[in-house]
């Protein structure tokens, strides 16, 4: 099976430490269940990703060259 | 009632009403189906009781002592003799019916799987997803268990008739089963099944042999097991169904005794909603003023539908309880119940499938509860979210190139008929005078008048000049006059702002805000350069306006909605309004080839504009007459420090150095309406209100210009040379040689197959490849016989209209018809028209023409072209269909979002769409659109600096390179120091 994960237009997908999501969640005053979800099924998870983690996804932008988006796991 | 403060909605709840609650609100029990007596009064307990609230004007309502207007009006019940299921809960009774146990209606689930749902729900209610996948999984678990898992009751199979009956399904044993065994038994020869015998039959089962003997009798029902074992030992079924119809007072029964935390788990709130108030008891009777009556010409009263409908429901009510009291036998009962059932539920919703809808008499289906909400008509989309409004106007819309961007030309009567709230102070009561006292009907007059004490007057010709305090004998007539604390509608006037809006509204730039200008005449005018934004045109676009009411709404009109705020448009972050077709040719003409003026002429094409006299001539010609060159003159219009370069549409390098425009043809590339630089940069470098100096200059310049040139463009302006002609009927028969060659070749087999395509896709695509290149040099052709000042050939270079394969189709060849991008092959069998042999594969028995729209089509040509032409006008109207519900759907699921102080963008539960609107957080009109220039940000902070201080001392003091002396005593030195040389110098 193809690998996704490491196909060129995939952005890379990492857990989140705790101590961040902690950091992120107060810096935009939200709760867990507020940020944007991905399934967990989804293919360009990490391997070590479990349901409610937050992922951080590095993405190429056309207007900010680099954009960081926060995605939390779901089923 | 004017100055009720505006309440916040604290929370909304969503539930089911219990019965007592209906008769709670209930202002009366229904007991009659009459409505009016013979003297034509209101029936008390009728349909039409007056403490149901009023309707005819003058009378006071029973209830609350208001008027007809002021009274919403009040709801009745109606006690239905039995109870009826509610039709919009039925798929919910169903799916209770299933889940819960029939003896006990405690819920089919043990502790483990409810611990389990409620989780789910619990998890689902955060993340904001539909509770119905987590609810619907459990009922489907729940049916799972066949056994109640409390008191151990069978669970039998729920069927649901539709809309409303209920049925349960029993297994039980048939009566024939001693036949059905015996049968059985007997085996079957042709398909190989062997005889049975008893003996067989109870070492098989495990029963013993003399009950199978006493079973095969018929003297004893085999128990559960036993007929599950027979069952199997003989691959027989020995079942019968059994219905049950379950009637509502049974379902209602079974719901009461579900306890409230067994439906917790299916996500209902017991608090809020009993599940047994599905199944309705009392019905509520709408208020009068829901439905009212209405009396016809004739004086009958003509009632509305939902009243037809309750008249239905209180007439089978009473019959039934007659019937009942009498002791009538079951089956009447039933029937009738029945028939209450079909009248609530038509009365609630009379489009449901399998149940024919409640007729008229007309037979017109009756317009009931769902009916008046659903749809597109219907009180959401049609009544609340989609109203009509006051203080707007519609008419046609016609061009003014003598008005602003900014403005709209409103007609007079559109300007004596809409009005604005003027308030009137100490300081404005003597314009405020002036206005009523010119009255209705003459221009800057008054339609209406408040005073004080909030009584509001019409202001008419008679009592115009008394309300003005104008006439002698006000005192005696004793008539207020207008002053301050009153306020004045008075016409629109000059520089008013309003909105003005044209459909379809696709974008925000579809809604702008315009300045007033009153004129003659009946038609909306506007300035030519603000039809892109629109999309506008004159041949008989219509256009609506709206005249603002009140001041914070004027206010974000003109700051935030004018027509100049909008020159940039965010969808690519270029100028949306700009020089347009012949401004564009007209510029064209004024900088392409740097034509030479003379006084007189540069001072005709500069006389709109602010400039009111010359600069320095651009040179002395060999008469000794100074003259100007036309980008001389172009130059006026540019701020004097703009400095800018790029590639114009024609192909040439434009040079705009501090505001001079030293080289290069100014067209749409520069100051057109979908990206010019040089519009574009002004905008964001000096300003919108200088962009709109600039556009409505260019205009008038380029108005100016092209009248001075002339341009025209006819018939003669197309036609070429007959030499020219011949060349291209040439090209046209080579073309045609080489597709026969190709045809040949094809059918003597000698074609070679492109990579995936067949034989005959190859010879389509060669011929199309071969007659596409014969138009081009067709066209190449035409135009080496066109000069440089041809008007089509300028208007295709300046891009002001057309192109040139416009040009082409003009002089050279109109070239291969298509429909679905291929050559023409319909019509008739084998070929397209009778005109040709079938199978004939020839360029023009497919749709080629060979002529040119000057030269004229034949008439087969002509066929063909009108058969392509047909597909682009089909294609329009679909794709515009299509499109629209697309932005609809887009536009219902975006609505919601919305950017945040912080940056985020947030829908209305607060999740984040965006951590940073659009990745950046910028907004695509604030940003520079092209690569190739950044806004200079250093030379407008400079420049705005140099406006805001006077001299260099406050200016370097504000920006903090030198502190102001803070404290006298403590400065008192360097002061004096400073002031010394000074001195000494001046001797």
């Amino acid at each position: 099976m193809v690998d996704v994960s490491k196909h060129e237009l995939v952005p890379e997908h990492t857990v989140v430490d705790e101590d961040v999501i902690d950091a992120v969640l107060e810096e935009y005053d939200i709760d867990r269940t507020d940020l944007p979800k991905i399934k967990y099924n989804d293919p360009a998870l990490p391997e070590d990703a479990e349901v409610g983690d937050v992922i951080e996804i590095v993405r190429n932008s056309r207007t900010a060259d680099r954009a960081i988006i926060y995605r939390l796991v779901v089923d | 009632m004017r100055n009720s403060t505006p309440k916040d909605i604290g929370a909304i709840d969503f539930g089911l009403m219990e019965p007592e609650e209906y008769r709670d609100m209930s202002a009366t029990k229904i007991i009659t189906a009459d409505t009016y007596d013979d003297d034509g009064f209101p029936i008390d307990m009728g349909l039409m009781d007056p403490r149901l609230g009023v309707i005819d004007p003058g009378l006071e309502c029973k209830t609350c002592g208001k008027h007809s207007g002021s009274c919403n009006g009040h709801f009745g019940h109606i006690e239905l003799a039995a109870p009826v299921i509610h039709v919009g809960f039925t798929k919910l009774i169903r799916r209770l019916l299933r889940g819960t146990c029939r003896d006990c209606s405690r819920l089919l689930l043990t502790e483990d799987e409810r611990e389990e749902f409620h989780a789910q729900i619990d998890q689902s209610r955060k993340l904001g997803r539909d509770l119905n996948d987590v609810t619907k999984a459990a009922i489907r678990q729940a049916r799972k268990n066949d056994q109640c898992p409390f008191c151990g009751e069978v669970q039998y199979d729920i069927e649901h008739e539709k809309p409303t009956t209920y049925y349960e399904v029993q297994q039980v044993l048939t009566s024939e089963y001693s036949q059905r065994i015996a049968g059985a038994m007997q085996g079957n020869e042709e398909e190989g099944i062997e005889r049975t015998t008893p003996d067989e039959l109870a070492e098989k089962t495990d029963i013993e042999l003399s009950r199978i003997n006493e079973i095969l009798s018929g003297s004893f029902r085999p128990r559960e097991a036993q007929r599950k074992a027979i069952e199997k030992a003989l691959s027989i079924d020995l079942t019968d169904e059994d219905t049950n119809k379950l009637m509502p007072s049974d379902i209602r029964d079974w719901f009461e005794n579900i306890p409230d935390e067994d439906i917790e788990v299916l996500g209902i709130d017991a608090e809020r909603s009993r599940p047994e108030w599905m199944i309705l008891t009392v019905l509520p009777v709408p208020p009068v003023t829901a439905r009212p009556s209405i009396t016809l010409d004739n004086g009958q009263r003509s009632e509305d539908d939902l009243t037809h409908k309750l008249v239905d429901i209180i007439r089978i009510n009473q019959r039934f309880m007659e019937n009942r009291e009498a002791g009538a036998p079951q089956l009447i009962i039933e029937d009738l119940w029945e028939l209450l059932q079909y009248h609530v539920t038509t009365f609630m919703d009379n489009e449901i499938s399998g149940t024919p809808p409640a007729r008229h008499r007309s037979g017109r289906p009756l317009k009931t509860l769902s009916q008046r909400l659903k749809g597109k008509e219907g009180r959401f989309r049609g009544s609340l979210s989609g109203k009509r409004v006051n203080f707007s106007a519609r008419t046609v819309i016609s061009p003014d190139p003598t008005l602003s961007l900014n403005e709209v030309g409103v007609p007079d009567r559109v300007a004596t008929e809409m009005t604005q709230t003027m308030l009137v102070t100490e300081r404005n009561v003597e314009q405020a005078k002036q206005y009523v006292a010119n009255g209705p009907n003459s221009h800057p007059g008054a339609n209406y008048v408040r005073r004080p004490d909030g009584r509001r007057l019409k202001v008419t010709e008679k009592n115009c000049k008394a309300l003005a305090g104008m006439t002698d004998e006000e005192e005696t007539a004793g008539i207020q006059t207008v002053g301050p604390g009153w306020e004045v509608n008075r016409h629109l006037i000059d520089g008013d702002i309003v909105i003005f809006n044209r459909q379809p509204s696709l974008h925000r730039m579809s809604i702008m805000a315009h300045e007033v200008v009153v004129m003659p005449y009946k038609t909306f005018r506007l300035n030519t350069v603000v039809c892109p934004p629109y999309n506008a045109d004159f041949d008989g676009d219509e256009m609506n306006m709206h005249a603002l009411q009140n001041e914070e709404a004027r206010a974000e009109a003109r700051v935030l909605m004018r027509v100049q705020e909008q020159i940039l448009s965010p969808r690519f972050g270029g100028n949306i309004i700009g020089a347009i077709q012949d401004h564009i040719s007209g510029t064209y003409l004024l900088t392409h080839e740097n034509p030479r003026f003379n006084e007189t002429q540069a001072l005709d094409l500069l006389r709109a504009t602010r400039i009111d006299e010359l600069p320095e001539p651009s040179g002395i010609d060999d008469e000794g007459v100074p003259f100007w060159t036309g980008r001389d003159v172009f130059s006026e219009l540019l701020p004097d420090d703009l400095t800018l370069e790029f590639i114009s549409e024609s192909g040439d390098t434009v040079v705009i150095e501090d505001g001079q425009h030293v080289e290069g043809t100014i067209d749409s590339e520069g100051v057109g309406e979908f990206g010019g630089e040089i519009v574009d940069q002004i905008t964001k470098e000096y300003g919108t209100t200088r962009a709109r100096i600039f556009i409505n200059e260019i205009s008038t310049l380029a108005m100016r210009a092209i009248m001075h040139f002339g341009f025209s463009i006819g018939i003669d302006d197309e036609t070429i040379p007959d030499e020219a002609s011949a060349r291209i009927d040439e090209t046209i028969q080579e073309a045609n040689d080489r597709v026969n060659e190709l045809i040949e070749a094809y059918e003597r087999g000698e074609l070679e197959s492109l990579p995936g395509r067949t034989l005959a896709e190859t010879l389509e695509m060669k011929i199309m490849q071969t007659l596409a290149r014969a138009r081009e040099n067709a066209g190449d052709i035409a135009e080496e016989h066109f000069d440089d000042d041809n008007p089509a050939i300028v208007m295709a270079e300046s891009g002001a209209r057309g192109g040139m394969l416009n040009l082409t189709q003009m002089a050279g060849c109109v070239g291969q018809q298509a429909v679905r991008g291929e050559r023409i092959n319909r019509g008739y069998e084998d070929r397209t028209l009778s005109h040709y042999q079938k199978n004939d594969l020839s360029a023009e028995a497919h749709g080629f023409v060979e002529n040119s729209y000057t030269g004229g089509l034949t008439p087969r040509e002509f066929f063909f072209h009108a058969m392509g032409g047909r597909e682009g006008l089909v294609d329009t109207a679909v794709r515009t269909s299509k499109s629209g519900y697309l932005q609809r759907r887009l536009i219902n699921a975006l609505s919601e979002l919305e950017a945040q102080y912080d940056g985020t963008v947030r829908d209305t539960s607060d999740t984040i769409v965006q951590f940073e609107f659009g990745e950046d957080g910028t907004s695509p009109v604030m940003v520079s659109s092209g690569v190739d220039h950044d806004i200079d940000v250093e030379g407008i902070a400079d420049r705005i600096l140099d406006g805001e201080f006077e001299s260099e001392a406050e200016r370097e003091e504000f920006l903090g390179s030198k502190q102001p002396p803070t404290n006298l005593s403590e400065h008192a030195d360097s002061r004096r120091v400073d002031s010394v040389p000074e001195v000494t110098s001046d001797d």
